[in-house]
């Protein structure tokens, strides 16, 4: 932010006591993060399947409702609800 | 005390001297405010952005249909809206990753896939509708669209152009911030305050009971506030910010911020419907409203809410369009970050202009199906959002990826489920309403 005070460079082992040192993360020295390309796919445990499993009855009902109500606009029935 | 401070490069052999640059100071809470203030940015704009175009027109329309008795709603939605945004932070700042890097590296190519497809082209019809809501405010305005929507767009590419996120953010930090105009929108119509109150702590139903009107507006209200492009956004934000872990309390209270003023600005959005309401004003869109209420309140509040309604067309634009370009990035591999310049990032920032540039495009061909368009956007939405979610929640019980530290509690899971089950069935409930109109009575 613009009103920020001033940025300098900053050694961290010669700050002095009591002092702290404020870094914008932007400018901090990079950190160890978790690195999930080297763990693979998740564990399929009981709750991960019955998600998905949830997941894909939810994604086939709502495309079937889309698919009829298309059919339906399009007359196809032979009657429509609009 | 600090602690000594020693740089480990990527081969694990320690670096030089760690020199960043920072700043000393000498006060606790002088080093807590910078820090906060340093980290602030992504919390707010995710939830302000979500006062995009489609939201100004369901908060106007509720107010002008039901006054402010759906205010509950609102105060309701606040907690939901930082419980998803808050586990989206922890997932970013553990990872450093965005979450359709997520979604492909822990569920595989489908899911990862399926989600990225679905978030392209809910965002892509989303971006037309904020187009479509600029040219509307900017005719009002009697500034013809084929000059002001270009412009517009020439604009949003322009910012993100500059190969600096601090440069980004600061500029779409200062347009949210310009959203409390709402505010005072909202004092000048004169509401009755103890009918606010009233109406925000006490959940009630409108006069005429559950009809098939209500049922709609109300899925649409959570529609609009919890978004599936936002849990995208904020991972691949903050990835690209690189918080820290030391910074996951400042984004907690940044995120917590930005659902707050968010949740205000639409209340005040519905007060100005209610306005209408009191006054007897029947309109189709917010425009209209702005126009007929230039009547009661003036021209100031006119040219007030239509160029509010530019500026949050233009902050979901921007907001939309980054998440679509970061999370295309993410799985196709490519460089994909704000600080880097377009020579190092080409697929990132075409992805960004791509997006932008064609959805302008389709709001100026005449008679394009913006109806059907829209109509698509809440369809889909409403079937992606539930399948984003699920994945949030179940990546954020992955212990192997996030340790006992980041990965929800107890807690969290039962408030979670309890508000994807509910989003299930609202879901499910605003489908059947679209097959079966005859459901829910007519209002």
């Amino acid at each position: 932010m613009h009103f920020l005070p001033a940025m300098m460079n900053v050694d961290r082992n010669e700050v002095p006591e009591n002092h702290y040192v404020v870094v914008h993360p932007l400018y901090d020295l990079p950190e160890e993060k978790v690195d999930a390309s080297k763990l693979g796919r998740i564990k399929m445990t009981r709750s991960v399947k019955l998600s998905l499993l949830a997941l894909r009855a939810y994604l086939a009902v709502m495309t079937l409702l889309v698919v009829y109500h298309v059919i339906d606009l399009a007359g196809v029935l032979g009657r429509s609800s609009h | 005390m600090p602690e000594k401070v020693v740089a480990i490069s990527t081969a694990g052999i320690p670096a030089k001297s760690p020199v960043v640059r920072g700043r000393v100071v000498r006060r606790k809470w002088a080093y807590h405010l910078l820090t906060f203030l340093m980290v602030f940015g992504p919390g707010l704009i995710v939830m302000e952005a979500d006062n995009d175009a489609g939201a100004v027109s369901t908060y106007v329309q509720a107010g002008a249909q039901y006054g402010t008795r759906l205010l509950w709603l609102l105060l309701l939605l606040l907690p939901v809206t930082y419980f998803m945004q808050e586990m989206v932070v922890r997932l970013g700042i553990a990872t450093g990753e965005g979450h359709a890097a997520m979604i492909y590296k822990r569920f595989g190519k489908w899911w990862g896939l399926f989600s990225l497809i679905d978030l392209e082209l809910v965002n892509f019809l989303t971006l037309v509708t904020e187009f479509a809501a600029i040219a509307l405010a900017l005719s009002h305005l009697g500034i013809s669209p084929n000059l002001g929507v270009p412009v517009a767009a020439a604009g949003l590419i322009v910012v993100v152009l500059t190969g600096s996120y601090l440069r980004w953010e600061r500029t779409v930090v200062f347009l949210c911030l310009l959203d409390l105009a709402w505010l005072f929108i909202a004092l000048r119509v004169r509401p009755s305050f103890s009918e606010i109150a009233h109406n925000t702590l006490l959940p009630g139903i409108p006069q005429g009971g559950v009809t098939a009107s209500l049922v709609f507006l109300v899925v649409a209200i959570v529609g609009t506030t919890i978004a599936p492009w936002q849990l995208f956004f904020q991972q691949s934000c903050i990835a690209d910010k690189r918080l820290r872990f030391a910074d996951l309390k400042w984004a907690r209270l940044d995120t917590l911020a930005g659902a707050v003023f968010t949740i205000v600005v639409a209340a005040c959005m519905m007060i100005a419907g209610n306005a209408a309401k009191m006054h007897g004003v029947h309109f189709d869109d917010p425009a209209q409203m702005a126009n007929a209420l230039h009547l009661i309140t003036g021209e100031g509040i006119r040219l007030g809410i239509l160029l509010l309604m530019i500026n949050a067309a233009v902050l979901g634009t921007t907001a939309i369009s980054l998440s679509s370009a970061w999370a295309y990035g993410e799985v196709k591999g490519w460089p994909h970050s704000l600080q880097m310049p377009v020579r190092k990032a080409p697929g990132f920032y075409a992805t960004y202009i791509a997006g932008v540039g064609l959805a302008a495009a389709i709001v100026l061909i005449p008679r394009a199906p913006l109806q059907l368009i829209i109509l698509g956007v809440q369809v889909l939405a409403g079937i992606m959002l539930p399948a984003a979610i699920i994945f949030l929640q179940l990546l954020l019980n992955d212990q192997e990826l996030l340790g006992e530290h980041y990965a929800n509690k107890r807690w969290n899971n039962r408030v979670n489920w309890t508000i994807i089950i509910v989003l299930f069935i609202l879901s499910l409930i605003l489908a059947a309403q679209v097959v079966a109109p005859n459901l829910f009575p007519a209002s």
